[in-house]
């Protein structure tokens, strides 16, 4: 049953739908033990515009739990937010590298799998991950690449190497870099043939001098608006997160995104409960439902990004399963390497070289 | 200017309410941070106050001062431009009849009521390569370019072959024209509230003993703004001074202001000690700048009187 | 500068020389070019505010509907109107208090009510984090009580604005008109209330803009301050850059110019009708 966010205003409408709702849970979900005893409330921290249009009245009508959601705009945030302590927030929604800075902070809550059945949905690749084993503390909710965004008529042939944006003056001033430590060091790293989590400061080092070497063809460090600088046709090539360029491909048959030969970095934004979660038993409920087949589908079909839930994927488009930008070739994956957390002094290494690059 | 002891009731009353609300709500907090400067990042969120100098020493280093020594242009130039553009606009103000006061002082606010990031974002779209400036000046360019060619003056192309787009933005010249967009009012608002109702027969008397508008501009008008001037120099130079999305959004590759290199401690490069450290040197800068003001201007009234 | 105009400018008629015109009008471009472009962004049917796609008002409907953007909205606006009032009391009494008394360590508590001009926003917005997570201010309260932990934030960096603009206003009272009503008997209040106030009257307006503004504008702060359920329009706008911030905030923003364009209007025409001009 779909509800139209329009009714919004129209409070009888909304509380009928709510008692309707609580009712239409207690016949379908087998009442999980605890949950009832909880307050019908949960708060979602999420990204914008990163959930189904009708996902969280949908969640609403099927279990009667009322599901506020705040936005953050980046990991960083997020990560500052909560350090002090939580808030008041249930369900956040970090990326990989970040997940494990956090499990090893012991800011997270170990799930309770048997209430989340839905994990069976799962890709068996995302049923274990590297920076979470076993999945104790994280659910993956979408993931993708960062490549490269062109502008097809601009260029001579189809960028496919980080040379063009690293090491290249054909497309001198036409170029925007993410303006984030984090993203484009690492990438760096990939470029000039070591791992993404290479944790060795002369690699740093050398990552600088080249940098600062081909800062003078580098546009701008954009603030993850490359896809914006790219339609505008202030840049040719950006580097940008898979997501962001589909959006402007929409727009704009002229622009294309390529994950270049040397592999690239794959992040994966992840479903996790923060210590002192007010609703820890709504907030299981709630990840089970974003696993759901039906309603993972029509999270991914609205925000288009890569799901990691089979179940999912099964019910969407081939329009959508084949797209190469969503879901890159298994050869270019296994090039490819999702960043681990690098530990606080790399962190300080990073950060300070990045100074250097923007003072040089 | 009454010593506090002589009306004592005034006193306490205008002053406790603001006193206690700065020490509650702004030194209690800040002091916290304050400690962090001085401290000493154990693991991933503890930091332990040490009483260490270490982030002190290390936001000393050259790499640094100079972006310290960037801002600190980068702000001048901004307050400089502010009040230039300012000074007119306010006196403009105060004399135009009661009826356009109110809708003039609305008129220079109300673009600051929109969004400082959708403002950028507009910005942005004015001065683009491909923006509504260039498309203008291609325009005028064609125009005077066809013009020439009526006075059969066209195969010269005394304008160039064709026009060529102004690149304006993602460099230090988009940061500082950003920063005076966004700082304006700062300006404009304390001029005015100085300027409003000034007693006009200083400006009569100026202009009837001969003296030129200019020189009665300089020597009756300027004085009698200078409150509203120093004000102004304060609330714009300082914000300047701390402003990170400007330069990020507006900037090119070398425009990194030392607010942004604040901001990273706090986010990305969770180092909370040194970021800290490095806004309390600000701090300390500002003050420093500022008592040199104060110490300079008590000079000159001295001396005026 | 043109005496040479048929109707004759008296020498303080400023405003109507050619020249300061001129400075106006293009300090209005300069501030307005971009709001402008902002407004037509908000009819232009694309979901970015790149390029032009044509004339729709489907954003306007959209943003009217879209329940997260209006309660933002509505939030910034509560907080801003609370923060104003009390920055305005506080500033004002903190400026008259710099301004009338001498009392020792004058200087240094100037320096302290600086400080919240002089600190970096990031700062206070972690300072003020660190702060209220350790007082455990409560959070999930009602409707606008939720707002106060943003307010009290707003508050302190807001109302050093309101003195500094303030005293620059107190800086041309005459002391003696003052004195002088006190000599006719006027109490410590009256004097207040009947010649100091009206005389700092435009200080007042021009520091209530101010802290208006920087209270409806603020990101930084407000995002490390608010819990759930807090959300306003800046960090609203801000999560929006990840993809790209759509039509709809322009939308938004055009509708509040428009609103308030109309109110001014509104007050003045009935202001003139009533001809109690001051």
């Amino acid at each position: 049953m779909k509800m139209n966010p329009k009714n919004h205003s129209q409070l009888s409408r909304r509380y009928f739908l709510r008692g309707l709702g609580a009712v239409a849970a207690g016949l379908t979900f087998s009442p999980g033990k605890g949950w009832s005893s909880e307050e019908k409330r949960l708060n979602f921290y999420n990204w914008d515009t990163y959930i189904g249009e009708t996902t969280l009245d949908d969640f609403r009508t099927a279990t009667g739990i009322e599901v506020s959601m705040d936005l953050f705009a980046d990991n960083d945030e997020l990560f500052s937010k909560l350090k002090e302590g939580n808030p008041g927030y249930d369900v956040i929604v970090p990326s990989n590298d970040f997940v494990e800075r956090m499990i090893r902070a012991n800011m997270l809550v170990k799930l309770d799998h048997s209430k989340i059945p839905n994990f069976n949905n799962l890709d068996k690749a995302f049923q274990d991950a590297a920076f979470d084993p076993k999945r104790a503390y994280s659910m993956p909710y979408m993931w993708g690449t960062v490549g490269i965004g062109y502008r097809k008529s601009k260029v001579s042939k189809v960028p496919d190497s980080w040379a063009s944006l690293f090491a290249s003056s054909e497309y001198s001033g036409r170029i925007a870099l993410l303006n984030s430590p984090s993203e484009t060091i690492p990438i760096a790293m990939k470029y000039l043939g070591h791992s993404i989590n290479t944790a060795d400061s002369e690699v740093v080092q050398t990552v600088e001098d080249l940098m600062i070497k081909q800062k003078k063809h580098i546009k701008v460090f954009a603030e993850d608006n490359g896809q914006d600088l790219l339609l505008s046709g202030e840049v040719d090539l950006t580097m940008e997160y898979n997501g962001d360029i589909i959006q402007v491909q929409e727009e704009d048959d002229d622009i294309a995104y390529i994950v270049p030969k040397e592999g690239t970095l794959l992040w994966e934004d992840c479903l996790c409960i923060p210590k002192g979660a007010p609703h820890s038993e709504n907030a299981h409920a709630f990840m089970n439902y974003l696993l759901d087949g039906d309603a993972g589908a029509l999270i991914a079909d609205f925000i288009q990004y890569a799901t990691p839930n089979a179940a999912a994927k099964a019910k969407l488009s081939d329009e959508y399963r084949n797209n190469p930008a969503i879901f890159p070739t298994d050869e270019v994956l296994g090039r490819s390497e999702s960043s681990k957390y690098r530990g606080e002094a790399m962190q300080r290494l990073f950060d300070e070289a990045w100074t250097r690059i923007s003072a040089a | 200017m009454d010593y506090w002891r002589k009306s004592n009731k005034v006193f306490l009353s205008f002053g406790i309410p603001p006193t206690i609300w700065l020490f509650a709500f702004f030194l209690g907090p800040l002091f916290l941070v304050w400690g962090l400067s001085f401290g000493e990042k154990q693991g991933i969120i503890r930091v332990a106050i040490t009483g260490t100098l270490e982030n002190y020493l290390r936001a000393l280093q050259p790499l640094y001062l100079q972006i310290f020594l960037k801002s600190f242009w980068y702000a001048g130039l901004t307050t400089f431009f502010c009040l230039v553009i300012s000074f007119p606009v306010a006196l403009a103000i105060t004399f135009v009849s009661d009826r356009w006061k109110p809708i003039l002082l609305l008129l220079i606010i109300l673009p600051f009521w929109t969004n400082l990031l959708i403002r950028t974002y507009a910005l942005i779209a004015v001065l683009r390569t491909n923006g509504y400036l260039n498309d203008l000046l291609e325009l005028i360019w064609q125009s005077a370019d066809s013009g020439l060619r009526i006075l059969g003056l066209g195969d010269w192309n005394l304008l160039g072959e064709r026009f060529h787009r102004f690149e304006l933005l993602y460099n230090n010249f988009a940061v500082v024209y950003g920063l005076v967009y966004v700082h304006l009012p700062f300006m404009v608002l304390p001029l005015y509230a100085a300027l409003d109702r000034m007693d006009r027969s200083y400006i009569e008397v100026s202009l009837d003993l001969g003296a030129s508008q200019w020189r009665t501009f300089l020597s009756v008008i300027v004085p009698l703004a200078l409150p509203g001037i120093i004000s102004g120099v304060i609330i714009t130079f300082i914000p300047a001074l701390g402003t990170y999305l400007t330069p990020d959004l507006l900037g090119g590759t070398d425009s990194q202001m030392i607010a942004n290199v604040i901001e990273r401690q706090f986010k990305s490069a969770n180092d909370w000690p040194f970021g800290a450290a490095l806004s309390f040197l600000l701090m300390y800068l500002t003050f420093f700048a500022l008592s040199v003001r104060a110490l300079l201007t008590n000079h000159d009234e001295k001396g005026l009187a | 500068m043109s005496f040479r105009s048929n109707n004759p400018i008296g020498p303080l008629d400023y405003s109507r020389r050619t020249w300061m015109k001129l400075i106006l009008l293009g300090t209005f471009v300069f501030l307005y070019a971009p709001i402008i472009t902002l407004i037509a962004f908000s009819f232009n049917d694309s979901r970015r505010n790149i390029v032009w796609r044509g004339f729709t008002f489907k954003y306007y409907e959209k943003a009217w509907n879209n329940s997260s953007l209006v309660e933002a909205f509505a939030n910034s606006l509560t907080i801003a109107l609370f923060s104003t009032l009390i920055s305005v009391v506080l500033g004002t009494m903190t400026a008259i208090l710099l301004w009338r008394f001498r009392f020792p360590g004058k200087a240094g508590y100037e320096g302290l009510m600086s400080l919240p001009i002089v600190i970096p926003e990031i700062c206070l917005g972690v300072a003020m984090m660190a702060f209220f997570s350790r007082i455990g201010w409560p959070s999930g309260l009602h409707w606008p009580l939720n707002l106060g932990a943003i307010t009290i934030a707003h508050i302190s960096f807001s109302f050093p604005f309101v003195t500094v603009v303030v005293r620059a206003r107190l800086a041309s009272f005459n002391r003696e008109l003052e004195e002088a009503a006190k000599d006719l008997g006027a109490g410590e209040w009256q004097a207040f209330k009947d010649i100091l106030i009206p005389h700092i009257r435009p200080g007042l307006i021009a520091a209530a803009l101010l802290a208006f503004t920087l209270s409806l504008d603020d990101f930084v702060i407000t995002f490390f301050t608010s819990g759930p359920d807090t959300i306003t329009l800046p960090i609203k706008i801000y999560s929006m850059i990840r993809f790209s911030v759509t039509p709809e905030v322009n939308a938004a923003s055009a509708v509040l110019i428009a609103i308030t364009l109309i109110m001014t209007s509104f007050a003045l025409w009935f202001q003139g009708r009533n001809g109690n001009q001051p």
